[in-house]
């Protein structure tokens, strides 16, 4: 062992050990709510990253070096989880009972009205008219897209505000539905650029 | 994450791409979607007696559900509705070799053609 390593290793006190079932929250010092203060959030990445890091552990016995390597892998996921706001109102649905990766008919995505689904298949064939009309109605298109995106958003948050886990739930639902339609418009926006420029 | 050769050739080719007439006696229209992933799937069948005729669909999605409607829409042709609705995504999922990260995908694919039939018998006065 290096002098170097074991001054490192001395110098930490070790690690509390690694627990699996704290909440990206919780294992950020933070309460769990929608608005995140900030600074709380980079300090308290920060701070932990720092104690966390394996490279200050790689002096200490095996069962240490695991648990700064389990620390750190969930604090990195938990801040970038949290730092994103479309991520953190999601993680708070999931945390909720309601996990939006899950097609599990209990406990999975609730699916949208049908009226909704038919409107997302008729924007796409109405898509092809107005790619004809070039960048400009894309672009149009790509501005509307995202100010609903918003829209739907804000409806989302006010719903995890009031507590009606289900209700953000569908929300967030309709803004995946949103958000892959929007991405291909700016797929053909980026085609037409490409293949003007 | 690689596609099997007969994803990436229906997703090439595509068959049966389009629409039918919805307002039409003899069609059945079936929407669905992923919630998960947003992906969007229309599938439409064409009825004449008890046996399809025709099949359209269009999907937004990823290669998978694009190859699993295409895949689903030349099964049914020439089809009786009675064997159309005993479809199951795990023959799609077999057939196209999909992962088990894309299986939603096959499902989305039963889901629709299932859909379609119940449109049609719905129209119909047929309902299961």
């Amino acid at each position: 062992m290096t002098v170097a390593a074991a001054s490192l290793s001395t110098s930490d006190g070790g690690l509390e050990p690694f627990d699996p079932a704290l909440d990206h929250f919780a294992r950020l010092g933070l309460d769990r709510a929608w608005r995140v203060d900030r600074n709380a959030l980079e300090d308290g990445y920060l701070d932990r990253s720092r104690r966390y890091h394996p490279d200050r552990h790689a002096g200490a016995d095996a069962a240490t070096r695991r648990a700064a390597l389990e620390h750190s892998a969930a604090l990195n996921e938990a801040y970038q989880v949290l730092r994103d706001r479309v991520r953190r109102a999601e993680y708070l649905v999931k945390l909720g009972g309601v996990d939006l990766d899950s097609s599990d008919p209990q406990t999975g995505a609730p699916h949208p009205e049908q009226s909704f689904l038919i409107e997302m298949i008729e924007r796409r064939e109405r898509l092809e008219a107005v790619s004809s009309g070039g960048t400009e109605a894309l672009e149009q298109l790509r501005d509307e897209i995202e100010a609903e995106l918003e829209q739907v958003f804000d409806a989302g948050v006010a719903a995890l505000e009031r507590g009606d886990t289900r209700a953000a739930a569908a929300e967030l639902v309709h803004r995946r539905y949103l958000q892959r339609f929007n991405d291909e418009v700016g797929a053909l926006l980026d085609e037409l650029e490409a293949g003007s420029g | 994450m690689a596609y099997s050769d007969k994803v990436i050739e229906h997703y090439e080719h595509p068959r049966n791409v389009g629409s039918l007439d919805k307002n039409d006696e003899g069609v059945g229209t079936g929407i669905v979607g992923a919630p998960a992933c947003g992906d969007v799937m229309k599938l439409q069948i064409r009825v004449e007696g008890d046996v399809i005729t025709d099949a359209k669909f269009k999907t937004y999605g990823c290669g998978s559900a694009i190859a699993s409607s295409s895949l689903v829409t030349e099964w049914v042709k020439g089809m009786k509705l009675t064997d159309a609705m005993q479809i199951k995504n795990s023959q799609i999922a077999e057939e196209l070799s999909l992962p088990p990260v894309k299986i939603h995908c096959s499902v989305l694919a039963e889901d629709a053609i299932k859909a379609a039939i119940a449109d049609y018998q719905k129209k119909h006065g047929t309902p299961e």
